[in-house]
């Protein structure tokens, strides 16, 4: 049978040769400012990651010595440590916190949307300001503790948030989920509301409680929300900075330097700008494995995400 | 999804993490927005400043009297002047001047930085301007001779001062305490402070790291002293030496009493304010700090209350009370990429060219002055007792001492506030503390990153 409506294989060619330059064409702008902003830096970066550049002076090859330097570092493997636990804290804490969130309140109607504008505030606030009152509120000598004490409940009295190696980490990490979980409630609650609203009730007439109805229904319907902000923590997670640098920049003696902060040091304030390169490239190494590892759980194993 | 858009995503997101991370190389390549007149188009005469300053009056009357009027003085020549945030300058400054860019006029915020912009070449030298506008006849010879790099004059300190330890004379008279003046009297004072609930001496470094650096200065020249300091800044005295190692044991064994910032780990939540506040409530006994705070110490004595200062204390029977330690705060050179390095150094100039101009900036608003040869009949009334008092005293004392700095090199300074803090905490020995200072020392030493020291008198 002869199809009459084909169009000559040149003609096509041509119409998809100009689909593909209008496309280019749109993307072109986008393109040229991520080769200025991020590649050309970027390559310009891992290029001094291979020398010694004092951030002034001119920067001579030492080939691998800044990495093999990394290894020994034991800033560097600390500060590793301390993403890793931030890693966790933030995969575990906020998470469920904002699935909790989000769940309980997909099940009311009336006061959701006070809820869900004061989950969020705290998003909107610059994180300058919040960590400037959270450094006043955790004050040993003008904070809570003092002003607990002040009302015969000594509870918190010897207790230096900030101050305390052993404690630090743990209390710039509260603060920064105080202003991050919100985000994750709207967001895990605009997802919940996609969900086939007769599925729950077919859940309700199989005797399904709250929980199964979570685990069994919700769960699995906000999974392609739920893989991606786990991806994103993690890389977020990697690159975090600035409640760290505001409240205790790094310190008790690096008891709460991450990655970043190690960084920053050594490039602006040790003048070792090609080691502070070789830090920046292996945080962007982590990161590209993170999105590999998402694009195995997508492809190799067809996880609808 | 196709595999096609899969692999974007990993571009987008791989990129996203990398521009973050690489912040460094970006800063160096995107400050064209600073005001340099290197860029080709600005009028050669016009000449570019970025500056900071502590309160709004210092700026108020820097940009009246210095630059208005030496705008106003030239036909030819017009400074611009832009603020920036006092804590940021300096890495302001290097960021921009690493890329080519920045101000005319490059701030540093001591010899020890201006030393690293004229080993990079990113400064020119000054010596045709020095004997062109007498330069060394107006400057102290010690700061004069500290702003030179392998004989040539790279910089113009622009403010000095020096470290002292102040105290509120109504919480000394109401103990019965006298300023201490040798280490017994000052462990006295200590331990009676501590024994009342008081903070002995205050100390921490919240919000500024660097204020470690501080601390250390006064210890160092007031328990080693500025003879052994002088031989270990030109390498004749190593830094891992047993008096260096007992000076930072010393320190450690405060910390451990909870005498210096009330214990280890209130010194990582004090702040400077904290301190003077504590100072004026009658909460703090001692702080030993900067002479740049004469300008903001009267804003938290109220009601009538007064601080005064005192010279260090001798805290070793081998080193006489009363040190001064020497520090340039602000220093000025020109931008090897300025289009008008004349016009430029004419600027600098101008702010040391009559000390009265000086003084009476240092009358207004307590700034601290240029190194400048003054008679001390020279001071005008206005000037505060109380600083007028120590700018009197430096030029007269022969004991002077070394701030870190602004005499040692950058990154055996940085070392000294970083790892500190591994010494408060008990994670570091002062004796591997000195041992890592001596080998970042060492390292800058070869490499002639260490500004020249004068030769101690005392």
């Amino acid at each position: 049978m002869i199809k009459t409506s084909a169009r000559p294989p040149a003609r096509r060619r041509r119409r998809v040769a100009r689909g593909k330059l209008t496309a280019w064409l749109f993307i072109a702008p986008l393109l040229i400012v991520n080769v200025l902003v991020i590649a050309g830096p970027g390559l310009m970066s891992v290029y001094y990651s291979f020398t010694d550049w004092d951030g002034l002076d001119q920067a001579d090859f030492v080939w691998f010595s800044n990495y093999t330097d990394l290894i020994g570092d034991p800033d560097f493997r600390r500060a590793l440590l301390h993403n890793l636990l931030w890693t966790v804290f933030f995969l575990v804490v906020p998470m469920s916190m904002g699935l909790l969130g989000a769940f309980l309140l997909s099940r009311i109607r009336r006061g959701q949307l006070l809820f869900r504008v004061l989950f969020f505030i705290p998003y909107v606030i610059a994180t300058v300001v919040s960590a400037t009152v959270w450094r006043q509120i955790l004050s040993p000598t003008s904070g809570i503790g003092p002003a607990l004490s002040n009302l015969g409940i000594p509870l918190l009295d010897d207790v230096n948030f900030l101050g305390d190696g052993d404690i630090a980490l743990g209390a710039v990490a509260f603060i920064n989920n105080w202003q991050w979980w919100g985000f994750l409630v709207v967001i895990f609650l605009a997802a919940m509301q996609g969900i086939e609203p007769s599925l729950y009730e077919a859940a309700r007439m199989d005797g399904a409680g709250a929980w199964r109805e979570f685990w069994n229904i919700t769960l699995p319907s906000i999974r392609p929300t739920f893989m991606f902000l786990s991806l994103m923590t993690v890389i977020w997670s990697f690159l975090v900075f600035d409640y760290v640098y505001i409240l205790t920049q790094g310190g008790p003696a690096g008891s709460t330097d991450v990655l970043s902060t190690v960084m920053y040091r050594a490039a602006f304030s040790e003048q070792q700008a090609g080691y502070a390169s070789a830090i920046g490239v292996m945080l962007a190494l982590i990161s590209a494995g993170t999105v590999c590892g998402y694009l195995y759980l997508r492809r190799r194993l067809r996880w609808d995400i | 999804m196709s595999p096609n858009l899969a692999r974007r995503d990993l571009l987008k997101l791989g990129g996203g993490a990398l521009a973050a991370s690489w912040v460094l190389a970006a800063c160096g390549s995107s400050d064209s927005s600073s005001g340099s007149s290197s860029g080709g188009a600005a009028d050669p005469k016009n000449v570019t400043y970025w500056a900071a300053f502590a309160t709004p009056e210092g700026q108020k009357y820097f940009q009246q009297h210095f630059v208005d009027a030496f705008n106003k003085s030239q036909k030819n020549v017009s400074v611009k002047m832009d603020v920036k945030q006092l804590m940021t300058l300096g890495q302001l400054t290097n960021t921009a001047v690493a890329a080519g860019k920045g101000a005319d006029v490059v701030y540093a915020d001591g010899p020890s930085a201006a030393l690293s912009f004229a080993k990079s070449s990113k400064t020119v030298a000054l010596d045709e301007y020095a004997t062109k506008y007498k330069w060394q006849d107006k400057l102290l010879p010690w700061a004069y001779d500290v702003s030179k790099v392998d004989g040539k004059l790279y910089s113009v300190p622009v403010g000095y001062g020096s470290l002292v330890l102040y105290y509120n004379p109504e919480t000394f008279t109401k103990n019965g305490w006298k300023v201490p003046t040798t280490l017994a009297e000052f462990e006295k004072v200590c331990a009676e402070a501590k024994s009342k609930g008081m903070i002995p001496v205050g100390a921490g470094n919240s919000g500024y790291k660097a204020q470690t650096e501080w601390y250390l200065t006064c210890v160092l020249n007031a328990a080693v002293g500025p003879k052994a300091l002088h031989e270990a800044l030109t390498g004749a005295r190593k830094w891992d030496d047993k008096v260096f190692v007992d000076a930072i044991t010393l320190v450690k064994s405060w910390i451990d009493k909870g005498w210096w910032g009330g214990s280890a780990d209130r010194y990582f939540t004090n702040t400077d304010t904290d301190m003077f506040t504590g100072l004026a409530n009658g909460k703090v006994a001692m702080y030993m700090s900067g002479t740049w705070s004469f300008d903001s110490a009267d804003t938290f004595f109220t009601d009538g209350k007064k601080w005064d200062w005192a010279p260090l204390p001798s805290l070793s029977d081998a080193v006489p009370a009363g040190v001064y330690p020497l520090a340039i705060g602000t220093t000025l050179s020109v931008n090897a990429k300025s289009e008008a390095p004349a016009a430029a150094a004419e600027f600098i100039d101008y702010m040391i060219a009559d000390p009265s101009r000086m003084l009476g900036m240092l009358a207004a608003t307590g700034t601290n002055p240029a190194p400048l040869k003054i008679d001390p009949s020279a001071y005008p009334a206005e000037v505060d007792e109380r600083v007028a008092r120590l700018y009197k005293a430096i030029p007269e004392t022969k004991n002077l001492g070394y701030a870190s700095w602004s005499f040692v090199p950058p990154k055996t300074d940085t070392y000294l506030y970083t790892e500190f803090d591994k010494v408060v905490t008990g994670g570091m020995s002062p004796a591997d503390f000195c041992a890592g200072l001596q080998k970042a020392f060492a390292e800058e030493l070869a490499s002639g990153s260490v500004p020249k020291p004068f030769t101690p008198e005392a």
